[in-house]
C-alpha cells in the first residue's frame, strides 16, 4: 500500500508537470461550460421543462474530462511508458503489471473527480444548477461512467502495438466521443445512423445515465444500462492486466 | 559456494538467426562475472534472457534459485539490474526516480546515501534530461543498487565515465563484491574487466568461444595484455 501511495504521487507530479491533462481535462471543461452558461443562461431546456439547459448539460460536461483522460491521456501514456522502456525498467522490479497499470487509472479518476468538484459549485454559482435526483445514485452512474470509459483506454494503451497505434485508435474514440455522443453536441440533432452508433458507446450510455440521475427522471429502464456498463468495465479492465505487455 | 546464477543451453534466434547458441554460464556468489564479445555478439540478448524479459526458445536460467518469469516479483526482490539503455519518465526528478524505486522493495538501501556515495548528493533536485552523460551512467548503477540486492546485472557499466569515475566504480564495486554481493557485467574495457572479473565468458555470433579466468585467456594465446587476449579470443584481430 505504501509503495502504491509513493508511485501515485510521484506519478501525478509528472502528470500535472506535463499540462495536457489540466488543459484537456480540467480547463476545457470549464471553458464549455462557461460558454453555454453565457449562452442558454437559466433558460429551461424546453418550453414547459422543470429543468434548466445548464442542468440538463451538466452530466455531460462531467464526461469532458473523463473522455480526455480515458480515451487520449491513458492509452496514451501507458503507451509511451512502453515504447520508452519505462515499463521494461519496472519489469526488472518486484512491482506487478497490476499494481502499475492501477497507479496510472488512479491519477485519470483523480483528474475527472476535480474536474467535476469544480464544474459544479460554479454551475451552482452562477446559474443556479441544482441536483434534482439522488446524489448517491448520480455519483454512482458518474463512478460507473468513469470505470468503463477509463478501462476501455487502458485497454487500448496495454495492447496498443505502439505509441502511434495507440495515438491512432485514441482519436478514433476520442473524437466522436467528444462531438457525437451528446457531450459538446445535444444527441438529438445527430442524423440517424449517428445515433445508432455512438449509442454502442459506453461513454453515451453513461452519459445519460448520469443526465437521468441528475435531473431525478425515473430511472427504472437503466437495468441493462448497468448491466453493460460492468461488464464492459470487467472486461476491458480484465484483459488489459491478462494481455499486458512489458515490451 | 553457492551457484548463484545457472545458465543451461540457453538459445535464442530472430527470424531463423541464432543470436545465442547454447550459452552455459554458472556464476558463484560473491563472485565478478564478465560477459564480454563485440557490439551485436549477443551480450544484450543473454542478459534479456537471463532476466526473463525476453523468453529464450531453449535452455534453462534460475537465478539464486529462483524461475526468472515464473518467480518474477521474488527474485527481483534481490536483484538489481541496469539495463543499456534504460530511459525514465520525461520530467522526472532523480530524487523522484529514487523515491519511486526503493518503495518497489521490501528492506531497499537508503538512496539518499547511495546518491552521495556516487557523487550525486547535490543533484537530486535535477531532472534526468538535465544530468550529463557520466552523471546518468553513475544514476544507473545508484538504481540498481537500491534493492540491497544479493545479485547485480550491470549492461556496459561503465560507458560514458570518464576515467576517474570509471576508477571510483570499480572501488565501490570492489567493496559491495567484498560484502558478498554477485556482479554480473558486460563491458567494453578490458583494462576494467582485468580489475574487476574472477571469471569472463566470450561471446562471439552468439556461441561462448572462451570461458574462464582472465589469466587462462591470457596463456591460451600467450598474450601478455589480456586486451590482445580479447581480441584474438573474439576474433576480432583480423578486422584490425
Amino acid at each position: 500500500m505504501k509503495s502504491f501511495t509513493i508511485l501515485l504521487k510521484n506519478e501525478l507530479k509528472l502528470n500535472l508537470r506535463n499540462m495536457n491533462m489540466v488543459i484537456f481535462a480540467i480547463l476545457m471543461p470549464l471553458v464549455i461550460l462557461l460558454i453555454f452558461g453565457f449562452i442558454y443562461g437559466n433558460k429551461p431546456a424546453a418550453e414547459g421543462e422543470a429543468y434548466t439547459f445548464m442542468e440538463k448539460s451538466f452530466s455531460a460536461l462531467c464526461c469532458i474530462s473523463i473522455c480526455s483522460g480515458g480515451l487520449m491521456g491513458l492509452p496514451l501514456l501507458v503507451s509511451e511508458y512502453r515504447e520508452r522502456k519505462i515499463l521494461k525498467r519496472f519489469q526488472v522490479t518486484p512491482v506487478s503489471p497490476t499494481k502499475l497499470l492501477t497507479v496510472e487509472f488512479a491519477i485519470y479518476i483523480l483528474y475527472s473527480a476535480a474536474s467535476m468538484l469544480l464544474l459544479f459549485p460554479v454551475a451552482a454559482l452562477f446559474w443556479q444548477v441544482r441536483l434534482h435526483g439522488s446524489l448517491t445514485l448520480f455519483l454512482g452512474c458518474w463512478l460507473l461512467t468513469m470505470l468503463s470509459t477509463l478501462s476501455l483506454g487502458l485497454l487500448v494503451g496495454g495492447i496498443a502495438k505502439n505509441q502511434k497505434t495507440a495515438s491512432v485508435i485514441a482519436c478514433l474514440l476520442y473524437f466522436p466521443m467528444l462531438f457525437f455522443s451528446g457531450i459538446t453536441v445535444p444527441l438529438e440533432v445527430m442524423p440517424d445512423i449517428v445515433q445508432k452508433i455512438v449509442l454502442c458507446m459506453p461513454l453515451t450510455q453513461g452519459m445519460q445515465l448520469m443526465q437521468t440521475a441528475f435531473l431525478g427522471l425515473p430511472i427504472n429502464n437503466s437495468l441493462l444500462t448497468f448491466a453493460f456498463l460492468s461488464i464492459v468495465t470487467l472486461l476491458c479492465f480484465g484483459s488489459a492486466v491478462k494481455y499486458f505487455k512489458w515490451e | 559456494m553457492q551457484t548463484v546464477i545457472k545458465v543451461e543451453q540457453l538459445s535464442k534466434a530472430y527470424n531463423g538467426q541464432p543470436v545465442l547458441d547454447r550459452l552455459c554460464i554458472s556464476v558463484q556468489a560473491g563472485t565478478v562475472f564478465g560477459l564480454l564479445g563485440a557490439n551485436g555478439a549477443g551480450k544484450s540478448t543473454a542478459i534479456e534472457c537471463i532476466l526473463g524479459v525476453k523468453s529464450a526458445d531453449g535452455g534453462k536460467v534460475f537465478l539464486l534459485g529462483h524461475h526468472p518469469q515464473k518467480e518474477r516479483r521474488q527474485l527481483f526482490q534481490k536483484v538489481g539490474v541496469q539495463f543499456q539503455q534504460g530511459d525514465f519518465q520525461p520530467e522526472i526528478r532523480l530524487a523522484e526516480l529514487c523515491e519511486e524505486t526503493a518503495c518497489l522493495y521490501e528492506a531497499p538501501a537508503d538512496w539518499q546515501k547511495l546518491c552521495a556515495q556516487f557523487g550525486l548528493a547535490d543533484k537530486l533536485k535535477q531532472t534526468i534530461k538535465s544530468l550529463s552523460g557520466g552523471e546518468r551512467q553513475k544514476l544507473f548503477i545508484v538504481l540498481a543498487l537500491i534493492p540491497n540486492p544479493r545479485l547485480v546485472f550491470l549492461d556496459e557499466l561503465t560507458t560514458g565515465l570518464d576515467a576517474k569515475a570509471r576508477r571510483e566504480v570499480w572501488q565501490i564495486l570492489a567493496k559491495l563484491k567484498s560484502n558478498g554481493l554477485t556482479i554480473f557485467l558486460t563491458s567494453h574495457f578490458m583494462d576494467e574487466v582485468e580489475v574487476l572479473c574472477d571469471e569472463i565468458c566470450i561471446l562471439h555470433k552468439g556461441q561462448a568461444v572462451f570461458y574462464g579466468t582472465v589469466e587462462q585467456a591470457k596463456q591460451a594465446c600467450n598474450c601478455t595484455k589480456f586486451e590482445e587476449a580479447y581480441l584474438a579470443l573474439s576474433g576480432e584481430e583480423a578486422a584490425i
